[in-house]
């Protein structure tokens, strides 16, 4: 930012001060709670911190299917990303270097396809799966998201591809390089920030993501994480220390992902399309 | 930080491969086919799909026995008894998101614009909420909300705000406003971003002009920064609203559209009636109507704001 502008106001502080605590505190309650036994949650008389750190919420987990459905969302997550990366960047390399469709226009094929209601394609997709034998496999929800992950990270990476000068390739291409050897050794380096970028949307997408999972799979043990803690939330309504525990154990990997790549995130935002 | 401006276009897209064109025709199909097939596939095969359901018998229990049934599912659907209340509470839940989201959102953008002290922090702690599984969103807010163990009533009892708080999310009166409370929490930072990479595109020179002629902090704000953000703030508006009118996780980890239907939209409507009721005949007339708002949507978008830029488009 330039550097001559004037020092904000306390009440810019003041509003930014507010802001943090509204965004944050909640997650920390639950940090704190889930420390709690149940005495403590239970009593009507409620202190923010606990008396002693209690651990016995975090080995209840153990009691359930928690930490598979850990490793189902890890493994739907990683295959979705690879997918939806390998096809993105094809597509987005043919748009940005052989066609002419606009930004703007790019832009609004993405908006359209984010726009087509979730419900309503789960309907028919939920008959097709099931016609192909994939209810309750972890194959049929990873195609499923990558489809939907497919138009924002092609428009993205197109646009990543687009600053990348033609004449690296080229170059490449004289030296006997073929196209497809071009792509992958001399355009994607550069544009490697827009491949993080898409793939911290699609994680965010999978781990995110609740109706197909909820409709296409109903083993428990093949559940991903929304799933497996919503059926959680149902059946111990009144553990709530075992849910927060699971809650954090779930936060974590979410905010070291998010540390790392946080001006990733704010690119996917900065790219106008609902997560 | 902003991907909203496009790249500089380096050259001419594949102006060097003129040479090889006759014979590499094909080779722009290989690139962009396999993406949009999976699409094709996935998205747009449904959703024809769906709309041909509409007019169909159909139901889970009894697979393959489908019949047509013209406009019966239409007509069953809009005489019904629920049917108004749910598109009410759909428009209700949708206006009601945008004007929190979207306001709250410009003024969240407007503070992480100004030089603050620890920016970074502030920027990252305020979009943690959009980042986080709305299944996590949902068990923090249950959990607070809970009427004998949430902490929020505890409070409001003990410093004898409310002597008897309501169960928010189990009273038919205070649900559908808590929920809409919380989709303000999860979702405005995510238009606050947008809205602020607008903001940082809005040349600074303009507004040590305006300051140099005397303009006031809120004339600065409604004559540079508002038209700066215009087509931010459109699609700030379009993104909320469809994903509103969209969303089923906001609603159904929450309430599953309850308590007596008092939270119940289109989504939830479409989904119970599918998998539960397991009529999918009437679950994707529904599904239809859905899909027919946000055409609407669309075509409104389209002749307001691209209607106005044609011709200032850069």
């Amino acid at each position: 930012m330039t550097t001559d502008r004037t020092h904000s106001s306390v009440w810019s502080h003041l509003g930014a001060a507010v802001l943090v605590l509204v965004a944050l505190v909640p997650f920390g309650w639950m940090f704190v709670s889930s420390f709690k036994s149940p005495a403590e949650l239970n009593g009507v008389d409620q202190r923010l911190l606990p008396s002693h750190l209690y651990f016995g919420n975090y080995t209840a987990l153990l009691d359930t299917n928690f930490f598979r459905y850990f490793l189902n969302s890890a493994m739907v997550a990683v295959g979705t990303t690879l997918i939806a990366l390998f096809l993105a960047i094809l597509a987005g390399y043919g748009l940005a270097r052989f066609t002419f469709v606009g930004n703007r226009g790019m832009l609004l094929i993405v908006v359209a396809a984010q726009m087509f209601p979730a419900v309503m394609l789960v309907i028919p997709l939920y008959t097709t799966v099931k016609s192909l034998n994939l209810l309750n496999s972890l194959v049929g929800l990873t195609v499923v998201y990558v489809s939907f992950a497919l138009p924002f990270c092609i428009w993205l990476l197109r646009n990543y591809f687009l600053a990348v000068p033609v004449e690296i390739e080229e170059a490449a291409m004289i030296d006997g390089c073929s196209r497809f050897r071009a792509l992958w050794k001399v355009v994607l380096p550069p544009a490697m920030p827009g491949v993080m970028a898409a793939a911290v949307f699609v994680v965010i997408q999978v781990w995110e993501e609740f109706l197909y999972a909820n409709t296409f799979i109903d083993t428990d043990k093949k559940w991903t994480l929304s799933v497996g803690l919503n059926s959680l939330i149902g059946e111990y309504t009144t553990d709530w220390g075992r849910l927060l525990a699971a809650g954090v154990v779930v936060m974590i990997p979410v905010l070291i992902v998010f540390a790392y790549l946080q001006r990733y995130v704010t690119a996917i935002a900065g790219g106008g399309v609902k997560g | 930080m902003s991907i909203l401006q496009a790249p500089p276009a380096a050259r001419t897209p594949g102006a060097g491969t003129r040479v090889r064109r006759r014979r590499r025709r094909w080779e722009p199909v290989l690139y962009i086919a396999p993406a949009f097939v999976v699409m094709a596939l996935i998205i747009g095969y449904p959703v024809i799909s769906a709309i041909g359901t509409s007019f169909l018998h159909s139901s889970l229990a009894a697979p393959g026995k489908d019949s047509f049934a013209g406009f019966s599912n239409y007509v069953d659907l809009i005489g019904s008894e629920e049917f108004l209340g749910v598109l009410g509470r759909t428009a209700v839940w949708a206006i009601a998101s945008l004007v929190t989201q979207v306001g709250l959102a410009l003024f969240v953008a407007n503070i992480l614009n100004k030089k603050l002290f620890a920016r970074g922090f502030v920027r990252t702690s305020i979009i943690v909420p959009w980042v986080v599984p709305s299944v996590i969103v949902a068990l923090i807010w249950r959990f607070l909300l809970d009427p004998a163990q949430g902490p929020i009533n505890a409070l409001l009892r003990n410093s004898g705000l409310l002597e008897a708080p309501p169960a928010w999310l189990a009273s038919t009166a205070t649900a559908l406003p808590t929920l809409i409370v919380i989709g303000a929490w999860k979702w405005t930072p995510f238009a606050a971003v947008i809205l602020l990479a607008g903001m940082q595109q809005i040349p600074h020179e303009q507004y040590e002009a305006a300051t140099v002629d005397g303009a006031s902090a809120f004339r600065r704000w409604f004559h540079i920064t508002l038209p700066g953000i215009r087509t931010s703030l459109a699609l700030v508006c379009l993104t909320t609203i469809s994903g509103s009118i969209n969303n089923f996780n906001g609603i159904w980890l929450f309430t599953r559209g309850g308590p007596v239907g008092s939270t119940d939209i289109l989504t939830t409507l479409a989904y119970r009636t599918a998998f539960q009721d397991l009529d999918l005949g009437m679950a994707a007339t529904a599904s239809v109507v859905i899909f027919v708002l946000m055409l609407i949507i669309a075509v409104v978008y389209f002749f307001v704001v691209e209607g106005r830029s044609k011709g200032r488009r850069s």
